[in-house]
């Protein structure tokens, strides 16, 4: 018995003896990685090759009419053209101050610009500073006008087509838009009023949800 | 492979349920074989004669601590990734001082009634039952109170960042609270045992 209990006071030492060890040389660590990054080159052309890096105007759309809060929505431009234009819930971050922007890497990150380019060079710094549940919004806001505000239906339309037309006809209205049925040329310029968003003087964050942890 | 593992893509949702059951399993199992299924065990924490319930939870933050700092350090883990819970001062001291005045009077604390609950204790069912009662009063009162859940929101902090030290400076003083309370709190008990012997 006594022998047994002076093992056990002998494994409590050792233990408490490693624990101070272990947190003497930790004064000298940090456990953050700081600002200087290594890049897996190989897997990011996986990313971009399976696709998986973009959401498409329709899914973003989507999660707005469905009043999804677990996305953060990002416009690239300047702030003219924020001011006459934005998706909704869109937060307002020029390029130049991503990095700076509090975003934490456990969200999920939409990124979209005019067309596609700055997004796709945001979507890079982003992923290079390990925020992985970036994105960018394919085709950019040009997409989000063609293909969400105001949908063209050729006038060669499949009933297939057809059909799918009329959801789409809701998601426009939705956001304002107005869909263009009998369209010759689909390409065509839009040439229709885009639709006034009200300018708030914060940017519309989503709401944080609280989660619960027990700790017992 | 990198850690968090779900948040790497290593798992899906359905996946990470099943995980989470093992687990919750598991945790309940060690909760039970450290007697913490016993609500006599947990208050006796409260007058001092038996400080397991101290010692087991400092065991298991230094051995977290040390664990994901390493690990980090050698880059197994991003802890940047990992959820810190998001500080709101005043309704967590409120809801701290809730949750240890019920943890006095009803002997467990939500944890370990669900263990007690499982292993078929009546006691431990009758807290479960005032433990809904409690969520079902909260979610009612939740649009009167909401203003004060939300308030003073300090964001994801940490006492590195809020003293401005460094990482490891901080963990070394965990350590050593860690383990001068081990110290402190077996001495307690002896004296307590002593006193206990002598009347």
């Amino acid at each position: 018995m006594s022998e047994q209990k002076n093992r056990r006071f002998g494994l409590n030492r050792t233990l408490a003896i490693v624990a101070l060890v272990l947190g003497l040389l930790a004064i000298f660590g940090d456990p953050y990685q700081g600002h200087v990054v290594q890049l897996d080159t190989k897997e990011l052309a996986t990313i971009v090759e399976g696709e998986v890096d973009h959401v498409t105007v329709q899914e973003l759309a989507d999660w707005i009419i469905q009043g999804s809060a677990d996305y953060r929505l990002i416009d690239l431009r300047d702030e003219t053209a924020f001011a006459e234009y934005h998706i909704p819930t869109a937060e307002h971050v020029p390029i130049g101050q991503l990095t700076d922007y509090p975003l934490q890497r456990n969200e999920r990150i939409v990124l979209y610009s005019g067309g596609g380019i700055h997004s796709a060079q945001a979507w890079m710094l982003l992923q290079a500073n390990r925020y992985r549940g970036s994105y960018m919004l394919l085709g950019g806001l040009q997409s989000w006008k063609d293909e969400v505000l105001f949908p063209a239906l050729p006038e060669d339309a499949t009933p297939q087509e057809t059909a799918e037309f009329e959801r789409t006809r809701f998601v426009a209205e939705f956001f304002g838009g107005s869909p263009r049925s009998g369209v010759v040329d689909a390409g065509e310029q839009v040439a229709v009023p885009l639709p006034k968003v009200e300018m708030s003087a914060q940017p519309v964050v989503p709401k944080r949800k609280k989660k619960a942890k027990e700790g017992c | 492979m990198n850690a968090p593992l779900f948040k790497f893509g290593l798992f899906g949702d359905e996946t990470s349920l099943v995980v989470a059951f093992v687990i919750g399993i598991a945790f309940g199992f060690f909760l039970e074989r450290a007697g913490f299924g016993s609500a006599r065990k947990l208050s006796a924490q409260f007058y001092l004669t038996d400080m397991a319930v101290f010692k087991v939870m400092f065991t298991a933050i230094v051995t977290a601590m040390i664990g994901l700092f390493y690990l980090s350090w050698a880059g197994f883990v991003d802890l940047s990734l990992v959820y810190l819970t998001p500080t709101f001062l005043w309704p967590q001291i409120l809801g701290g001082l809730l949750l240890g005045f019920g943890f006095v009077i009803g002997g467990y604390c939500p944890g370990t009634s669900v263990v007690a609950v499982s292993t078929g204790r009546i006691d431990a069912l009758i807290y479960g039952g005032g433990l809904l009662a409690g969520i079902f009063v909260f979610g009612e009162a939740y649009p009167a109170i909401e203003g004060f859940v939300n308030s003073s929101d300090m964001g994801q902090l940490t006492i590195p960042q809020l003293f401005h030290l460094p990482y490891g400076l901080v963990l070394f003083a965990v350590v050593l609270m860690a383990l001068g309370g081990f110290v402190g709190a077996t001495a307690v008990e002896k004296i307590l045992a002593r006193k206990a012997s002598e009347s």
